[in-house]
């Protein structure tokens, strides 16, 4: 009598295809979710079953992917963004995400997931803040949000704050954080709720990204103690975060609305404005 | 002799360097708020370091200790149409079966116990109207129960999956069997 495996016994055909559409459940190859830009490569599915699983320090078998753009490096897990190319229009070869990975890099090193992180951080925060040509679809804007890059701005606007103050400085810290991170969700409660469409994590993500210029401008604020200067700089930097986080803002809500989805992120920049401003 | 015991059994820890690490911050940041008095005065700084370890043990638990103790990963996607996706992904079922017992033992109660934990200590602080600590409590508890959530669904997934993968296998094998059976005759 014959063994009875997949591969050496002819099966009936639709428990084969069966077979194949749990193996493609299994490696959960994102086929049909293919990344928002047009320069990505589509993903090939590698089976997951067909890698060693192997400790964090032994770099993983290459998987090769055929991109049409052959990037400097041919290896999938490293994304070209980490080289020092600023052209916003060479994106890493991952597919869009948020804290995680593509299906073949479950058995990735470590030091390839931090270095994937990292290069997510500084390409987001190139989208958002900084021109390119992307702006115009803020759909684009952050498809591959990440909490990250906020919760370092956060933190690093509220420690600068309360470097600056002189007295009372916890207090000065704990308002800032907690103003920030309960009016990012506010905010976008608020356009959720005006019948807007956008998705939660990534509206955090965008209004946190949006802080950058108030993180410079807070910075330069702790070294100047020229009231004039701060009264110069802290509108120059309030403008270019809120020009940064108007489009993505604006097209989420019908265009009735927008001024109400509008109006209450520049408040809140505008606020943190005074903060800076008025901290000595 | 420790050496033919390994080999015997497998009953130790399969990546200890992992685990260790997966512990580490869980039980630095817990510390660290816990014995804060006696390391820093300012709020500041507790604030900062207590969260900046529950965050670190986040990205570790997501990223590090969830693919190798467990072999399960969750993430969001979001699509072309503007919906956004929460995978759930688990290694291939020999992967699976051939993970440590002890090592998911570990990872599953360190988990489970530091939410706990942090509940515990967030209600020490709610009784004693201290809401800047609260603030941390929550930030950190929140981050467990992310990891906590993403985990437990990717698990039930991967549970399903197997049960999914057994049947069409026994399916398969008997309908071949079968098969086979009838070519002979």
């Amino acid at each position: 009598m014959a063994m009875s495996h997949n591969d050496s016994v002819p099966l009936h055909p639709s428990s084969q295809s069966d077979i194949d559409e749990i193996e493609n459940l299994i490696n959960a190859a994102p086929a049909t979710v293919l990344p928002a830009r047009p320069q990505s490569p589509p993903r090939a599915s590698i089976p997951v079953s067909s890698s060693p699983f192997i400790q964090s320090n032994i770099p993983p078998p290459s998987f090769h992917n055929k991109p049409p753009i052959p990037p400097p490096i041919s290896s999938v897990s490293v994304s070209p963004a980490v080289l020092p190319v600023t052209d916003p229009n060479v994106r890493p070869t991952v597919s869009a995400e948020g804290f995680g990975s593509a299906p073949n890099t479950l058995t990735e090193p470590v030091w390839d997931t931090v270095k994937r992180d990292l290069s997510r951080i500084i390409s987001n925060l190139k989208l958002v803040v900084f021109p390119n040509p992307f702006r115009e679809d803020p759909g684009k804007a952050l498809r591959d949000w990440d909490l990250w890059g906020p919760f370092f701005f956060i933190v690093f606007l509220g420690l600068v704050l309360s470097w600056s103050a002189s007295v009372r400085k916890s207090e000065v810290f704990a308002v800032a954080f907690a103003v920030l991170a309960a009016g990012a969700i506010i905010l976008t409660l608020n356009v959720l709720l005006l019948g807007g469409h956008i998705i939660f994590f990534q509206s955090l993500s965008l209004l946190g990204y949006c802080l950058f210029p108030l993180d410079i401008g807070a910075l330069v604020c702790m070294f100047t103690s020229s009231v004039l200067l701060k009264v110069i700089l802290v509108p120059i930097t309030l403008a270019w975060s809120s020009w940064a986080a108007y489009p993505f803002m604006s097209a989420a809500v019908s265009p009735r609305r927008k001024a109400l989805a509008l109006y209450p992120v520049f408040l809140m920049y505008v606020s943190v404005g005074f903060l800076i401003i008025a901290i000595d | 002799m420790d050496r033919i015991q390994e080999n015997v059994t497998t009953e130790n820890y399969a990546n200890p360097s992992t685990c260790f690490f997966h512990v580490l911050f869980k039980g630095g940041a817990l510390a660290f708020y816990i014995l804060s008095t006696l390391f820093a005065n300012s709020f500041v700084i507790i604030f900062v370091i207590t969260v900046l370890l529950a965050a670190l043990d986040f990205w570790i638990v997501k990223n590090v200790s969830g693919r190798i103790l467990v072999g399960l990963r969750w993430w969001n996607e979001i699509n072309e149409q503007g919906v956004s996706i929460w995978k759930f992904e688990c290694l291939d079922q020999e992967s699976l079966s051939r993970m440590n017992k002890k090592d998911s033992w570990l990872f599953w109660w360190t988990i489970y116990l530091s939410a706990v934990a942090w509940v515990f200590l967030g209600i020490f602080s709610l009784i004693r109207f201290e809401a800047d600590y609260l603030l941390v409590v929550g930030v950190c508890l929140s981050l467990n129960i992310a990891n906590i959530v993403g985990f437990t669904k990717c698990q039930k997934d991967a549970k399903k999956q197997i049960q999914q993968f057994a049947q069409q296998t026994i399916a398969s094998r008997f309908t071949s069997t079968v098969q086979s059976a009838f070519s002979i005759v």
